[in-house]
C-alpha cells in the first residue's frame, strides 16, 4: 500500500516542467519534494492531486491506477500554501462543507468534525471566520479539513511558508505527528531544506523538472549525487574547487579547520553567526567559505586545512558524483 | 483626528446631496408655480395631500417599480452568465470583453433612438422578423400592455455590460485555490458555483444592484426618447412625471414633492434589497456547536 509515480511528465507549451519522474512513497512515510522555485515540485503535487493531468506516466495509489481518476474521486488530503479556507464560512462550516458535498450523514458529520477539532485543539475557533484567526490557527483548520477527507494520500504544499520562523519550528513536530498518525503516504513540498530535513524521511531534490537525487536527509548531506544537490543542501554553501581538469572537488565549510600547517589564506570577510562564524578566505584554490568556532580570534593571514576523506568529487562535465 | 480627515468628504457630500434635499423638502411644503408668480407660498402640506390622492403618481410608481425590478433582475441574471463566460480562459476573450462593453458606452439618447426604430411598426426589424416568421404585427410601441417591456429590453441591452463588468471584477478576486480545494473535497462545478462563487460575489452583486436600482428608479432619458412616457402614460416613470410637472406645467412645488416621494421609495427599495442579499450569507453558516 503506497503512492507510486511511474515516469510521470507534464509539459506546458512544449516545455517539460516535470520529466520522467518516478517516486515511491510507502505508507506512513513522509517524502519531501525539495528544490528552488520553478523546479517542478508544486507541479508534481498537482499531478498527484489530479488538478493537472500528466502528459506521460502513471500514478498508482495502493496499486490501483489513479492516473485518470478525477480529483473529486481521488481522496486526497491537501493543505495549500494559502490554506484555501472559504472566507465566507466559519471554521465549522469550512470543515462541514466537504462532508456535506460527499453526502456523509448528519450525525457522522458532527461526530467527525468534533473529533478533528479536538485533535487539533481548535474547538474554540469553531464559530470564527478565517479572517479572524491567526496564521497558525488557519493552518490547523486547513490540516483539520485534510484529516476529514479521510485521504489515501496527504499532500502538503509549502504548508508553513506563511508562518514566522519561530512558529514554524514549534509546529514541525506536531504536524509530523498528526499527518503520519494515520499511516498514509505523505508528500511534502518545500523550498526550505531545514524544513525538508526536519519533516521528511526521504527527500527528492528536483531541478528543472528532473529528479536530481532521492535519499534520506543524511545521505543527501553526506554523499550528494550532483553538484546541484551538494550546493543546495547544507548552509553555508559547499565550496567548489575546479583546479583539476574535468573534476570538481567540493568541501563543506564546516569540514575545513584552521591549523598551524596548511594552505595560506587571507581573510576577506567574516560573519558572526552566534554559535560559530563564517569566514570568506582568499586561497590558492580561489575563494573559500569556512565555518569555525565563534570564540576564535581571526587574524588577516591564517592557514587552513581539511582531511581528504571529507572531499566530494564530481565530474565537471556531467556534474555528477564520482566515487 | 479621524473626524477631521473625514470632514472634507462629509462637507462635500452634505453640499451636493444634503442641501438640494433640504431645499426640495422646503419647496414641497409650498405652492411654487406660475400661479403663485413663482413665489414660495406656504400651503400647509397640500402638495403631499395631492400626492397621496394622485392616481397618476401611484400608476407611475407602479410602472417605475415594475420597470426597475424586472430590468435589474434580468440584467443581474444575464450579467452573471456573461461574467462567468468572460472569466474563463479562451481565445479572443480580450476582444469579446471590449465588444461586450460597447452598449454601455453608447449615449442613452442615441441607443434609445435606435431601439425606437428597432421596435417601429411596420418599418423596424422586429416587425419584419414577425412578418417573415408569420406572426401577426403588433404595434409594440403603441400597445399600453407591452410597450413597457420594450423599454425593459432596451435598458437590459444597455446596462447588462456594466453589471457584468462589476461581477467579472468580483469573480477575478476569488482565488483559484478555493475552487481546487473544493474539487479535492469532492465538490462538483455546479456546487462550487452555489457554495463558493455566489457567496463570494455577494458584495459585488449588492453593489451592482444598488447602483442599478438607483439608476432604474430615476430612469428618464431612455423613456423620454423612446416612448415619451406613452402610450397613455403607460411607460411614464416618476422622474418623467416630475419633469413634466416642473417643465411643462411649471408647478415646481408639486414636482419637488414628487421627486422627494420617489426618493423615499428608492431608499426603501435599496434597504429591502440590501436585507435580502445580506441574509443570503447567514443562511450558509452552520448553527453553533
Amino acid at each position: 500500500m503506497s503512492l507510486i509515480l511511474r515516469n510521470i511528465g507534464r509539459k506546458i507549451n512544449k516545455n517539460w516542467i516535470v520529466r520522467n519522474l518516478s517516486l515511491n512513497v510507502s505508507d506512513g512515510e513522509c517524502l519531501a519534494l525539495l528544490g528552488p522555485s520553478g523546479c517542478g515540485k508544486s507541479s508534481t503535487l498537482r499531478l498527484i492531486a489530479g488538478l493537472d493531468k500528466p502528459d506521460e506516466g502513471k500514478i498508482l495509489i495502493n496499486n490501483e491506477d489513479f492516473t485518470n481518476v478525477s480529483p473529486v474521486d481521488r481522496r486526497i488530503g491537501m493543505v495549500f500554501q494559502s490554506y484555501a479556507l472559504f472566507p465566507h464560512l466559519t471554521v465549522l462550516s469550512n470543515l462541514l462543507l466537504g462532508l456535506k458535498v460527499r453526502g456523509v450523514n448528519k450525525d457522522e458529520q458532527r461526530r467527525r468534525v468534533i473529533n478533528v477539532l479536538s485533535i487539533l485543539q481548535i474547538e474554540d475557533l469553531a464559530n470564527r471566520l478565517p479572517a479572524h484567526i491567526s496564521g497558525g490557527q488557519r493552518q490547523r483548520v486547513a490540516l483539520a479539513r485534510a484529516l476529514l477527507r479521510d485521504p489515501l494520500v496527504y499532500l502538503l504544499d509549502e504548508p508553513m511558508s506563511n508562518l514566522d520562523a519561530q512558529l514554524r519550528e514549534e509546529l514541525r513536530p506536531e504536524l509530523r505527528r498528526i499527518i503520519l498518525n494515520g499511516g498514509q503516504p505523505v508528500v511534502y513540498v518545500t523550498h526550505d531544506q531545514h524544513e525538508a530535513m526536519a519533516m521528511a524521511d526521504r527527500i527528492a531534490v528536483l531541478k528543472d523538472g528532473i529528479l536530481e537525487q532521492l535519499a534520506t536527509p543524511e545521505e543527501l548531506y553526506k554523499s550528494p549525487a550532483s553538484i546541484f544537490v551538494a550546493s543546495f543542501i547544507g548552509r553555508p554553501q559547499i565550496n567548489l574547487l575546479t583546479n583539476e581538469p574535468n573534476i570538481t572537488t567540493a568541501i563543506r565549510p564546516e569540514d575545513i579547520y584552521l591549523s598551524k600547517e596548511g594552505i595560506e589564506s587571507k581573510l576577506i570577510y567574516k560573519e558572526w553567526l552566534g554559535n560559530n562564524q563564517l569566514l570568506l578566505l582568499e586561497t590558492p584554490f580561489g575563494k573559500l567559505r569556512v565555518l569555525c568556532e565563534a570564540n576564535i580570534r581571526i587574524s588577516d593571514n591564517i592557514k587552513i586545512n581539511w582531511s581528504k576523506d571529507k572531499e566530494h568529487y564530481f565530474d565537471s562535465n556531467s556534474k555528477l558524483r564520482i566515487n | 483626528m479621524i473626524l477631521l480627515l473625514l470632514l472634507p468628504a462629509t462637507v462635500l457630500i452634505a453640499l451636493i446631496f444634503g442641501i438640494p434635499l433640504i431645499r426640495y423638502a422646503w419647496i414641497s411644503t409650498h405652492a411654487f408655480s406660475v400661479i403663485t408668480g413663482l413665489e414660495l407660498v406656504p400651503n400647509q402640506g397640500a402638495n403631499w395631500l395631492r400626492l397621496i390622492n394622485d392616481q397618476r403618481f401611484w400608476q407611475d410608481t407602479f410602472q417605475t417599480v415594475r420597470f426597475a425590478s424586472l430590468s435589474v433582475s434580468i440584467e443581474l441574471l444575464l450579467a452573471i452568465c456573461i461574467a462567468l463566460i468572460l472569466d474563463q480562459k479562451w481565445r479572443g476573450r480580450g476582444i469579446t470583453r471590449a465588444i461586450s462593453l460597447l452598449p454601455w458606452a453608447l449615449p442613452t439618447t442615441i441607443m434609445a433612438l435606435g431601439w425606437r426604430w428597432i421596435f417601429n411598426t411596420p418599418f423596424g426589424p422586429i416587425d419584419q422578423i414577425f412578418n417573415i416568421v408569420g406572426i401577426e404585427s403588433i404595434n409594440i410601441l403603441s400597445n399600453p400592455n407591452i410597450t413597457w417591456i420594450a423599454t425593459v429590453i432596451a435598458d437590459v441591452w444597455k446596462t447588462t455590460p456594466f453589471i457584468a463588468l462589476i461581477l467579472l471584477a468580483g469573480l477575478q478576486s476569488i482565488p483559484n485555490d478555493l475552487y481546487e480545494a473544493f474539487r479535492l473535497e469532492g465538490g462538483k462545478p455546479i456546487q462550487a458555483f452555489f457554495k463558493i462563487t455566489l457567496p463570494l460575489l455577494r458584495p459585488y452583486i449588492l453593489l451592482a444592484v444598488l447602483f442599478r436600482l438607483a439608476q432604474a428608479f430615476g430612469v428618464f432619458d431612455l423613456i423620454q426618447v423612446m416612448t415619451g412616457g406613452g402610450p397613455a402614460s403607460s411607460t411614464e416613470s416618476l422622474a418623467l412625471y416630475a419633469y413634466l410637472n416642473a417643465m411643462r406645467f411649471l408647478d415646481f412645488g408639486y414636482s419637488a414633492t414628487l421627486m422627494l416621494g420617489s426618493f423615499f421609495l428608492l431608499v426603501i427599495a435599496c434597504i429591502l434589497s440590501w436585507i435580502i442579499i445580506s441574509r443570503f450569507q447567514y443562511q450558509l453558516n452552520e448553527e453553533k456547536t
